[in-house]
């Protein structure tokens, strides 16, 4: 329609639709970018573990008394502590275990199967009492669970048996079962749970074996499981217990949610602070539009008129300055999927971020078109509205 | 004349009242935001003891399994795939050497502390165990008293340094240098007590977390076998111990988990430690340890904490965004600023009539965008500062987050550019207009 007269105009102007195409394009790189940077995260934050999270607590007792010294004084103090911990009101499982999920890393080996080709596999490894898997709320797949009778105190026993998580079942033995097999170094494999899920420094975060027993030599690490809305009290109550059953130590408590929010603060703060960034960009970039829209319409009141007084209707008008403030979005959007790109690329390079998703381009292309055509709309009705009459006046 | 045209400036902006704070919110978003995103990143990757840490030297020695190298991208980074830490029998040796002109092995470990019954039950606390000289290599500041003395290392005495609020906690504060506190089965005398002291990056433990709280207790690492101490930090080992270990199979077996540090008299001295630390190994390789190729990393401070990715890729890009999020709201000013000196033009006009020289047109409106950039940059700065204490809340560190006079200088100098950026080619047309096409009626 009027694409010829209009882009005619806008040369006599380059400067001020310049600075719009670039703010537009800046914009677009940094709305794609900062929603990937968050897409990224959230996919960290809400990668499910497989746990009762929300109704895990986490105890641990800090023993002073040299008491404590003697290994099976620690054993029957930490038995004890089972039984005072599952008798509270509200409690539904608890084990002794060194797992303490969400903190990034944990404890892990290597394991090599017996009479396999020698490759090794890494796995995180844990002691846990037979409750473990009640207590985290993950099934046995396969096999049997850990029992009481495995747990062995002889110091030279030299295997076990122990359970290992779905994940790594299939890395070790792909498609065969796992159950019935060894490893070199004596562990006998009775079980398979699933699901596990802790995110740990290394790629190993599904990957588990857990061997029965007590971990007590220096305090004893407990994970509770309560009833759904029990946690406050149970936890008062743990504390209390504990120290009445055995005042040889401290007793400290915290929620796994406690623990898991820690480890993502990060992660939210970046998911925050570019929610932030985008949406003050977003308004920021539609208050230049509107502003430089609004001036080019003062500015050209005078041609306005005339054109209007010549019998072009208030919607030519209307749509002549949309169809300007397209070209110039849609400019602006060429070159910011340019820019989009680039940006995400010296990320990725320079730094080992994560590459741009296309989708997120395209959403943000289709935001920043909407928002320029409302943008624009405001001073274009103001242009629309402009009488006729002022082409007779002045010069 | 800058006063004069401050005054105008000041005038013009007030006439918009709508528009002005329009120009200046979005400055001061810009500013706030490249301002608080800088900082953050800055905070881990400026240098944590400007002066000194180019004479400080980590150490870490390759004893890890024939078969496979240390693994990449544990808990930290690890590009030259060597363990992070040493064994107990490796740093003992390597504290013989009297290269370095300070040095120190240092690990944590989780201690009974028995304070007097009138304060407190007894409880248990992780205390750093390390050289007496580690104190003087990162700046410690000591409130009381001192550090021990090397004879005091060598005769494995029971003294502890504490920290500020341990003081204030087991003897309510004050010189408490003399007095008795009992951890574990031993008897300790204060040597010294701590100034207040909470670096942003715990710089002498680059295997945990970095942004943590200094320990409670510092106590002499020699005293290590005597008390049967073992790490409460991270440690790796990739050989299996026998069954049923003993202390002394622990302290003798491959398990890394000390931080091994060393000041040499300046960086030139490093390769002659290089060349002490690779015949050791060569030497150890004699008796069947160190399997793998020599690979002895001797690293400054900043290059350890570099190495160990201190600075996460999302900090850069946050960083990266928020500049380019300021130099939108730059252009964007630029527009709404052309927009708003062009609509001036009549008035320029009657003044460059009345003999203004372009010269003074030009710096008059230059002089209001400046005003802009600065007002909006001190608004941006402010902001920032908030926003910083609101991160480090979230956070839950106890460590300030807070531009620094560099982060601040910074912050300066980007809103007089932003002013002046956005200012430059506005004030130029405005300055071209002729006067003659505009006076005419």
């Amino acid at each position: 329609m009027e694409i010829g007269p209009i882009t005619r105009a806008m040369m006599r102007n380059k400067m001020r639709f310049v600075l719009i195409v670039l703010q537009i394009a800046i914009t677009l790189a940094i709305v794609t970018n900062a929603v990937n940077l968050i897409a990224s995260e959230r996919e960290k934050v809400q990668k499910e573990s497989g746990f009762d999270d929300e109704n895990l607590l986490w105890v641990w007792s800090k023993p002073y008394s040299p008491a404590f010294k003697d290994r099976p004084y620690q054993v029957s103090v930490t038995q004890q502590d089972i039984r005072t911990i599952s008798a509270i009101p509200g409690v539904r499982a608890v084990a002794n275990t060194n797992l303490r999920q969400w903190q990034g890393g944990g404890s892990s080996g290597e394991v090599e199967i017996a009479g396999g080709d020698g490759s090794r596999f890494r796995t995180q490894m844990y002691v846990a009492t037979p409750q473990f898997t009640d207590t985290l709320g993950v099934k046995i797949i396969s096999g049997r669970n850990l029992r009481d009778t495995d747990i062995n105190e002889d110091p030279n026993a030299t295997t076990s048996p122990v359970i290992i998580s779905r994940a790594l079942e299939q890395l070790i033995f792909k498609d065969q079962s796992a159950v019935g097999r060894a490893f070199k170094d004596g562990e006998t494999i009775v079980g398979v749970f699933d699901k596990f899920y802790n995110p740990y420094g290394w790629p190993i975060h599904e990957y588990a074996m857990i061997y029965p027993g007590y971990v007590a030599r220096r305090g004893a690490p407990f994970l509770v499981r309560v009833q759904p809305g029990q946690m406050k009290t149970v936890r008062a109550e743990i504390e209390k217990r504990m120290l009445v059953s055995n005042e040889g130590r401290n007793v400290e408590t915290k929620p796994i949610m406690e623990i898991k929010d820690q480890y993502f603060t990060d992660s939210r703060l970046i998911i925050n602070a570019m929610t932030g960034v985008i949406i003050l960009i977003i308004i920021i970039t539609g208050l230049g539009i509107v502003g430089v829209t609004s001036f080019s319409v003062t500015e050209r009141k005078k041609q306005i008129g005339t054109r209007r007084a010549l019998g072009a209707t208030k919607s030519r008008i209307l749509s002549y300055f949309l169809m300007e403030n397209w070209l110039v979005t849609n400019s602006g959007l060429a070159l910011g999927i340019v820019l989009a790109y680039g940006l995400n690329y010296l990320l990725v390079t320079h730094t080992s971020g994560v590459k741009l998703n296309w989708h997120y381009l395209a959403a943000g292309v289709v935001a920043l078109w909407v928002q320029g055509m409302i943008a624009t709309l405001i001073p274009a009705m103001r242009a629309a509205a402009v009488s006729p009459v002022i082409a007779t006046r002045g010069v | 004349m800058l006063a004069y045209n401050t005054r105008i400036a000041i005038k013009s902006l007030r006439r918009h009242p709508l528009l002005t704070a329009i120009i200046i919110g979005g400055i001061a978003l810009g500013i706030c935001a490249s301002t608080t995103f800088t900082t953050v990143r800055h905070m881990y990757a400026r240098d944590p003891l400007p002066g000194k840490s180019e004479k400080l030297f980590y150490v870490r020695l390759d004893n890890w399994d024939p078969v496979k190298a240390y693994p990449d991208g544990g808990l930290v980074a690890n590009p030259r795939k060597v363990p992070p830490s040493l064994t107990y029998r490796d740093s003992v040796e390597l504290l013989r050497s009297n290269i370095p002109v300070r040095q120190t092995a240092d690990y944590v470990a989780t201690m009974a502390v028995f304070p007097e019954k009138s304060v407190s039950r007894p409880y248990t606390e992780v205390v750093r165990m390390v050289c007496g000289d580690f104190f003087a290599m990162f700046n410690v500041p000591f409130a009381y008293g001192r550090a021990w003395d090397r004879r005091a290392d060598q005769k494995a005495e029971q003294v502890v340094v504490l920290s500020h609020a341990t003081n204030q906690k087991l003897f309510g504060g004050g010189n408490s240098v003399g007095k008795r506190l009992q951890m574990n089965d031993r008897q300790f005398t204060v040597i010294g007590v701590l100034a207040p002291w909470r670096p942003f990056i715990r710089m002498y433990d680059p295997t945990s977390n970095f942004t943590g709280e200094p320990e409670a207790i510092f106590a002499p690492f020699s005293l290590t076998p005597g008390m049967e101490l073992r790490t409460s930090g991270n440690s790796d080992n990739w050989k299996s111990l026998p069954t049923n270990p003993t202390y002394q199979d622990f302290l003798t077996s491959e398990t890394d988990f000390v931080q091994f540090w060393v000041e040499l008299r300046s960086a030139s001295d490093a390769p002659r430690y290089q060349r002490y630390l690779d015949d050791y190994v060569r030497g150890e390789k004699k008796s069947g340890r160190f399997p793998r190729p020599l690979n002895n990393v001797l690293t400054s401070m900043n290059e350890t904490l570099a190495d160990l990715g201190l600075v996460t890729p999302q900090r850069t890009a946050m960083a990266a965004i928020s500049v380019l999020f300021l130099l939108v709201c730059a252009l964007n000013l630029t527009g709404l600023v052309l927009g708003k000196f062009l609509a001036r033009a009549p008035e320029v006009s009657v003044r460059r009539a009345l003999g203004a020289t372009r010269v003074d047109i030009f710096l008059q409106h230059i002089v209001e965008c400046e005003l802009v950039g600065i007002v909006g940059g001190a608004i941006g700065v402010l902001m920032s500062v908030g926003v910083l204490r609101w991160i480090a809340k979230m956070q839950a560190t106890t460590a300030r987050m807070s531009p620094d006079v560099e982060m601040f200088a910074a912050a300066v100098f980007l809103s007089l550019i932003a002013g002046l950026v956005a200012g430059l080619y506005p004030a130029w047309r405005i300055c071209n207009v002729q006067p003659a096409v505009q006076l005419k009626v």
